[in-house]
């Protein structure tokens, strides 16, 4: 239970997918131009990286190394496919508004690496851990991008007017240079978070040594 | 041997996900039609709220050959003509765009709604975008500067249409579909008039188009453009409805 706490717990931080490997950033920085695309995406995302890295992981001695990377196309694309259907089918103008991002998941990657470096070397309930943090790692990170650039950009949170009327938005922030610059501001957030952490973990770790001691 | 039977497992694992994807499309096939149809008959009411009735036409084509005409309606309240919508579709900048165009016996632009686009959100995909301005000030939309205008215009980008920040291609894509409809429309509704008034002595074509009084929408009547021959009969609906 508690490998797979730790498991899970890497996408978040420490190996998150945008801010760490930096994987899968071109469609995160496309659509965080306002906060339900990040949302939708995100869980679009999550849903496939999750039932992919499942179906992987379930028949990992089944696949032949020679052949692994078609067969996890396989399986990705036909998860993008049934995520993009059921958003047409069941959420129509979330699907309008994501437009070609949704069925470009299939090469995101994020999907393919996380689905070749661990889920076709490792136990299922390790592979959905992964796929969860992952997924919650990529989805946190889109949500803060897309508040930002929105809320500067264009004066709204999640399309709710928020910004006084007199706001004059920043186009900069929604065009992709706007996007780099504040996604770089996370990164460096990101690695200043990472090292406190580290240090108080270091710091907790001598006080039980001494303790023992 | 051996490659014979890579190929076979991979086969299977084909098969496999396109059985699933099969019972997926299935089961969501009739819900995604039914939004779209749906989409499409509020689109078509929204534009023209009086209509009482959507006649498909069938002999209207695009004269583009990348421009299709998927369906044209004759707009109709109680048998009196309004106009005509065309479901338009033709190539933008993220592949093919579909808009619902209304053109109403004014010969102007009775409104543009979007069925279907792909594009770049937060730049093209704006076009759909009902909070966003091109006109600040006056608070109107990408879509909504057409509504009123009429088809003897331009329809140039950056000159008599303005442009969506950063998304030039798409402004211009958008505005071409709506000008190839629009212009179809006025050419069929034409060929209606002179058809009608040909067949018979008592001008049926003038009345039926004549009575509907400033019905259509409330755009500027008179303003230039509404002019020339065959025009002036559909043009200027209350003449003939005093």
């Amino acid at each position: 239970m508690k490998k797979l706490y730790s498991v899970f717990k890497q996408g978040i931080i420490f190996d998150n997918p945008l801010l760490m490997l930096m994987i899968g950033l071109c469609s995160a920085i496309a659509v965080t131009t306002n906060v339900s695309n990040g949302i939708g995406m995100g869980l679009a995302m999550t849903f496939v990286l999750l039932f992919s890295e499942i179906i992987i992981s379930i028949f990992r001695n089944l696949i032949p190394s020679m052949i692994r990377m078609p067969v996890f196309i396989i399986v990705i694309a036909a998860f993008t496919t049934i995520v993009d259907l059921m958003m047409k089918a069941y959420f129509p103008d979330l699907s309008k508004s994501m437009g070609v991002f949704i069925p470009l998941i299939v090469v995101n990657c994020i999907i393919m690496g996380r689905v070749e470096a661990f889920a076709s070397k490792q136990n299922l309930p390790s592979a959905i851990a992964d796929a969860l943090g992952m997924g919650l790692g990529y989805t946190w990170v889109l949500i803060g991008l897309a508040a930002i650039r929105e809320l500067l950009g264009n004066g709204t949170f999640a399309g709710i007017q928020v910004m006084p009327a007199s706001y004059e938005p920043i186009l900069f922030f929604i065009l992709p240079p706007g996007g780099f610059f504040v996604f770089s501001l996370f990164i460096s957030f990101n690695i200043w978070l990472k090292k406190k952490m580290e240090a108080s973990a270091r710091k907790k770790e001598l006080v039980s040594k001494k303790e023992a001691a | 041997m051996k490659k014979t039977k890579l190929g076979l497992i991979l086969m299977l694992y084909a098969s496999i996900a396109c059985a699933s994807l099969a019972v997926v499309y299935a089961f969501t096939k009739d819900s995604i039609e039914r939004q779209s149809e749906i989409q499409l008959q509020a689109s078509l009411k929204d534009i023209f709220p009086q209509a009482t009735a959507f006649d498909v036409v069938e002999n209207l084509t695009s004269p583009e050959p990348n421009i299709k005409f998927e369906t044209a309606y004759e707009v109709k309240s109680d048998n009196v003509p309004l106009g005509l919508a065309i479901k338009v579709s033709g190539p933008s900048y993220g592949g093919n765009a579909t808009l619902l165009v209304g053109i109403d016996l004014h010969r102007s632009i009775a409104g543009v709604r979007i069925m279907a686009l792909n594009d770049t959100p937060g730049l093209g995909m704006n076009a759909s975008n009902p909070t966003y301005y091109v006109d600040k000030a006056k608070k109107v939309t990408f879509l909504g500067q057409f509504e009123g205008k009429f088809l003897t215009d331009p329809f140039e980008v950056k000159k008599d249409v303005a442009a969506i920040t950063a998304a030039t291609i798409t402004s211009k894509s958008l505005t071409k579909l709506i000008k190839t409809a629009g212009d179809a429309a006025i050419a069929y509704m034409d060929q209606k008039v002179m058809m009608a008034s040909m067949e018979d002595e008592k001008p049926t074509g003038e009345t039926s188009i004549g009575a509907s009084p400033a019905v259509s929408t409330g755009s500027p009547i008179g303003a230039p453009g509404a002019s020339a021959g065959t025009a002036k009969e559909s043009a200027r609906p209350q003449a003939g409805g005093k």
